[in-house]
């Protein structure tokens, strides 16, 4: 069985066996991730791009190999629209910085939706106060879904990018991407998707969707933590300044002036998370192997189950109740602060999140400061959904 | 009695079920908001000090169970004191809730003392103490204050 291959899974806390519901912080890996960064360390251990010995030359296959693997797990056109970043913030905030920065005026505006991570709202609000421009928000519905319904209205000739994320982390809402993409194009406006919870959980095709950069999170999709991947459409990076300046992006200094080194490599200034990235390389490879519609369909049999048992406890408030939604559940329980739910059921092994889960604006909307999250993966079963209902029922008890 | 027991016990339950001293009072002359954002527990202090005595004391918010029962035995234990005694009090609980420990708490701190259960759960020590930091910035004019 597949939950076999994850081996954090299978142990004890406070003498209960583990129930993990925190994958939307941050996903377990399978023995074959831990197994690649631990190879690349014991046997190919050197530095890439630079060295004319045999291990640089294997680190840099193996590297170069892994982000051959993310370009097939996500449909780009080919590795090189690839950046290696630390993660979707890295990513964010690199496309805000290079890509933005220089095309907006005061009072120009930049779009984001009311379901976004504070990592796609903070690097935006840097930028308007960089240059003058504005953040316009798309709203949102009791569902926690977007209303689209003004959208023509939200997209003005002053609107120069739209960022908006791809699966909500705080309410699992899945955004209807490629609709948002066509909408923003006919009205010349290039958009970034934020995908840090859409790669574990659905099929990701950049060139389907449309977007103009799309942004991957490694340790989301059971790959190392500090490692991910930004997508860009050729013609922006290339047309795009570097980020970062340092060595492996250039191809020649001098005291006068460097001649930058060609994409992707212009992106990745300094020795990158080589071990992150061929881990975060076997993680796609892993998902591709297993198949992302088994894991979807698995994941929507738990996310069935479990929406039926949290509805079974009495007091209990389900957060976001979209039509189409990853296995995540925000909830509170009346008259039980989250910060004391988590600490109980973490006595009976389970571990979720408490609090606003980096997303403030969305806790504001449904006025609550924040809530319990139970974010569920493949490898999770019904047993450990009835071990939740069970430890809620009990915190329910201490506090009745 | 297990840990989770220990720090859920019957006063704190108590104190978090009917808090004493809960609500904007009409009248109060120092006031701060205690604030963990990342975990979500809110406190607002507000004192009425007339002549260096903290002649009454509340707090109000929204919080999780260990920082409501700790505002509530604190607003009990403060009032009355001198600020000097309300600080030294600030002292002693951090004290208790520290790796030193404290010792005489119960002779020292009251029916606070009990709170010396949350010590098992480091995540939660913050908790505890946010309502004292927000006495203490209360008492020295700041706004706001913090244990995150």
């Amino acid at each position: 069985m597949l939950r076999e291959a994850f081996p954090c899974l299978h142990q004890q806390v406070n003498g209960k066996p583990l129930v993990y519901f925190d994958n939307a912080a941050t996903a377990m890996r399978p023995q074959v991730v831990i197994d690649a960064v631990n190879d690349y360390y014991c046997h190919h251990n050197a530095n890439i791009h630079r060295g004319v010995h045999c291990l640089s030359g294997r680190a840099t296959d193996l590297y170069e190999q892994a982000r051959g693997s993310l370009a097939r797990l996500i449909n780009a056109p080919s590795p090189d629209n690839l950046i290696f970043v630390r993660g979707c913030t890295e990513g964010v905030n690199l496309v805000a910085q290079t890509f933005v920065k220089e095309r907006l005026q005061p009072g120009d505006e930049i779009l984001i939706s009311h379901l976004e991570h504070h990592s796609n709202i903070v690097p935006w609000q840097i930028v308007c106060q960089q240059t003058g421009a504005k953040l316009k928000i798309i709203p949102m519905n009791d569902q926690g879904e977007l209303v689209l319904d003004n959208l023509d209205q939200l997209m003005t000739e002053r609107t120069k990018f739209m960022s908006v994320v791809h699966v909500s982390n705080a309410l699992g809402t899945i955004n209807p991407v490629k609709e948002l993409v066509q909408k923003a194009h006919a009205k010349n406006i290039p958009v970034l998707i934020d995908g840090a919870q859409a790669t574990p959980h659905l099929k990701v095709d950049v060139q389907d969707i449309g977007c103009d950069f799309y942004t991957v999170s490694g340790h989301k999709m059971y790959g190392p933590t500090g490692s991910g991947v930004l997508y860009g459409k050729a013609a922006h990076l290339d047309a795009m300044p570097p980020y970062h300046g340092g060595g492996e992006m250039i191809s020649k200094v001098t005291f006068e002036e460097s001649i930058y080194n060609k994409v992707p490599a212009k992106f990745e200034a300094g020795t990158p998370n080589i071990a992150g990235g061929i881990g975060l390389g076997t993680a796609a490879e892993f998902i591709m192997e297993v198949g992302i519609e088994q894991i979807g369909a698995r994941e929507a049999d738990l996310r069935q189950y479990t929406e039926q048992a949290l509805n079974g406890i009495e007091g209990l408030r389900i957060f976001g109740t979209a039509k189409h939604k990853s296995p995540v559940f925000s909830f509170n329980i009346d008259g039980i602060h989250p910060h004391d739910i988590g600490t109980i059921i973490d006595h009976y092994g389970v571990a979720i999140r408490t609090g606003h889960h980096c997303t403030m604006p969305i806790f504001q909307f449904f006025d609550v400061p924040g809530s319990c999250r139970a974010s569920l993966a493949f490898y999770n079963t019904e047993q450990e959904v009835d071990i939740l209902v069970e430890s809620l029922n009990q915190a329910k008890a201490m506090f009745s | 009695m297990s840990d989770l027991n220990k720090l859920y016990k019957q006063q704190v339950l108590a104190h978090n079920k009917n808090p004493k001293n809960y609500g904007e009072p009409d009248h109060w002359s120092h006031h701060a908001e205690g604030l963990n954002a990342i975990c979500g527990d809110q406190v607002h202090v507000y004192l009425t000090i007339v002549d260096d005595t903290i002649q009454t004391a509340h707090f109000a918010g929204d919080s999780c169970a260990i920082s409501m029962a700790s505002a509530s035995m604190m607003t009990e234990l403060i009032s009355n004191k001198t600020i000097f005694e309300a600080l030294h009090l600030f002292a002693s609980f951090k004290q208790l809730m520290s790796a030193e420990g404290l010792p005489n708490a119960e002779q020292v701190l009251g029916p606070v003392a009990c709170l010396v259960s949350v010590k098992k759960f480091p995540s939660r020590i913050k908790s505890a103490l946010l309502c004292w930091y927000a006495m203490n910035a209360a008492i020295n004019g700041q706004a706001t204050a913090t244990t995150e």
